[in-house]
């Protein structure tokens, strides 16, 4: 198949691309592609303009900032995946990058744009909601800061107005004991998730959980936070008990549908699995715990 | 709306300039402007990894992206491996892997297979059994199961090694691999004492059966 027609506009600053889609009739910004190029090719989406922001060199960052971790809307899975600032410090980043689709892709799609494109089944959103993670936009009237948990509305529909353009996502550095991680379950090398987890655990001085953040993916119409499993986590000190718990009440509050791949039940129970492996690793990467045995 | 773009590539060394719709993806520029068939369409939907070349050193794949962003950029396809500089009697070590090793038996992967091989060699030329692995995770093979396609990979890995010294005092490239030597006549399949040949596989590409009669003389 082939897509059908479109007007191809470059522009090469964020000021320029703003107000192609300010005064053009309804634009798709083009970014990685990996998800949009299917979709024109297959009449899914028809737009008759492409906003290609791939010109925008000033978008091409991904760098601490204001205590922040800021990934510009260029920043591919592949810049994430091969970063030693990330692998440093951002676990659950670290973890989900090279679980993002395969090789090609992760060298073209960008995190941005996967946040942008809203499947209930990509990563990144888990990871935004679990870090209190912000998006970024730049529209007409200047800049908006969306907290990840307005931003995802629907399966593949945002806060975002038609004429604004995400510039970044962003997430607090992490302070000095904390830990994330992510676990993903798929069926194959490259898939989408069943069922993915991803947490941050914040502790004080003495150990004690201080805030604690969980993100799921592909159990909900979105990427939705496990509220209940945080409250249940924050003020209590790291246990198996504790965990199972709190893995017991993210399943709970997950909303999985039954497809060819799994059950809802079954998703559920993988929720409650993931949550208690990613909280393991979590703990254990803030220097809080040590397990000798591990999942 | 369809207006065409005169666009520039570099493609294997050579600068081309194609007019194309920004609709046209890199892969038709490819093989239908630029009559390079050699990359392969495979799915149509971006889960296969036949289209994939290199744009700018990075293997993508050719049907997730329009001609018209690869505008200025050098796109390698597996027509330049012949004449890559480690190429020998026209064939790069890759290739001669595939052949020595039996990496594919209806080829279709094979020219994805052979560019995501390449890209990840000028990355790390030792790869681990497991990188290559992940390497050619975004390709699928629906023939191999991938052993041999692995061992190819393997074979050019200690091929493109043993070009880089020609002093015999280094110590060999652990890459596992046994078939060192030059290409013998073909004199049959190994059979080991099992019955199997030796890539492992009963009777999976074209070779003697080892069962005492023919499954066709059954019925």
């Amino acid at each position: 198949m082939k897509s059908a027609p479109f007007e191809h506009h470059q522009p090469t600053s964020v000021g320029e691309a703003v107000s192609l889609l300010e005064s053009l009739d309804g634009p798709t910004v083009l970014s990685g592609g990996q998800s949009l190029v299917p979709m024109l090719r297959f009449r899914l989406a028809n737009p008759d303009v492409v906003v290609d922001i791939n010109g925008i060199e000033e978008l091409d960052y991904l760098h601490e900032e204001d205590g922040s971790l800021k990934i510009g809307a260029l920043a591919r899975h592949a810049d994430v995946e091969h970063s030693d600032l990330i692998a440093e410090k951002y676990g659950s980043f670290a973890d989900a990058a090279p679980l993002v689709a395969d090789p090609q892709i992760r060298n073209r799609g960008t995190v941005v744009g996967s946040v942008a494109q809203a499947d209930p089944k990509g990563d990144w959103g888990s990871l935004l909601i679990a870090h209190d993670g912000e998006v970024v936009a730049q529209g007409p009237d200047g800049e908006r800061v969306i907290p990840a948990d307005e931003f995802f509305l629907l399966p593949y529909d945002t806060a975002l107005d038609e004429d604004e353009l995400i510039t970044e996502v962003r997430v607090p550095v992490p302070s000095a004991r904390e830990g994330s991680a992510y676990h993903k379950l798929k069926r194959k090398t490259g898939d989408y998730a069943m069922a993915g987890v991803g947490v941050r655990l914040q502790f004080d001085d003495d150990g004690v959980i201080e805030s604690a953040g969980i993100g799921m993916t592909a159990v909900d119409i979105t990427n939705a936070r496990a509220s209940d499993a945080e409250d249940h986590l924050e003020g209590e000190r790291p246990s198996p008990d504790l965990f199972e718990e709190a893995g017991e009440l993210a399943a709970e509050q997950s909303h999985p549908e039954s497809d060819e791949h799994g059950d809802a039940a079954y998703k559920e129970r993988m929720v409650d699995v993931l949550t208690q492996r990613a909280l393991g690793d979590a703990a254990e990467r803030a220097g809080v715990v040590r397990r000798t045995v591990k999942p | 709306m369809s207006e065409t773009r005169e666009i520039t590539l570099t493609v294997n060394g050579t600068e081309e300039t194609i007019e194309v719709e920004p609709r046209r993806l890199l892969v038709h520029a490819i093989r239908e402007d630029l009559d390079l068939t050699g990359t392969h369409i495979g799915c149509d939907t971006g889960n296969c990894g036949a289209c994939t070349v290199l744009v700018d050193g990075e293997p993508l794949k050719s049907c997730l992206m329009f001609a018209v962003q690869a505008d200025g950029s050098e796109v390698e396809t597996v027509e330049g491996m012949e004449d890559h500089p480690d190429a020998v009697d026209d064939l790069h070590p890759l290739q001669e892997g595939f052949h020595e090793e039996h990496g594919l038996q209806c080829g279709y992967c094979t020219p994805g297979m052979i560019m995501s091989g390449k890209a990840l060699l000028e990355e790390n030329p030792d790869p681990s059994e497991a990188e290559i692995r992940e390497a050619i995770s975004g390709n699928l093979c629906r023939c191999t199961g991938y052993q041999n396609i692995v061992k190819s990979i393997e074979y050019a890995a200690e091929k493109l090694a043993d070009g880089e010294r020609d002093d015999a005092e280094a110590v060999a490239a652990d890459g596992g691999v046994s078939s060192a030597d030059g290409p013998a006549s073909f004199d049959g399949y190994d059979v080991d004492d099992d019955g199997e040949f030796s890539c492992g596989v009963e009777n999976c590409c074209g070779g003697p059966s080892t069962d005492a009669t023919h499954r066709g003389d059954e019925r």
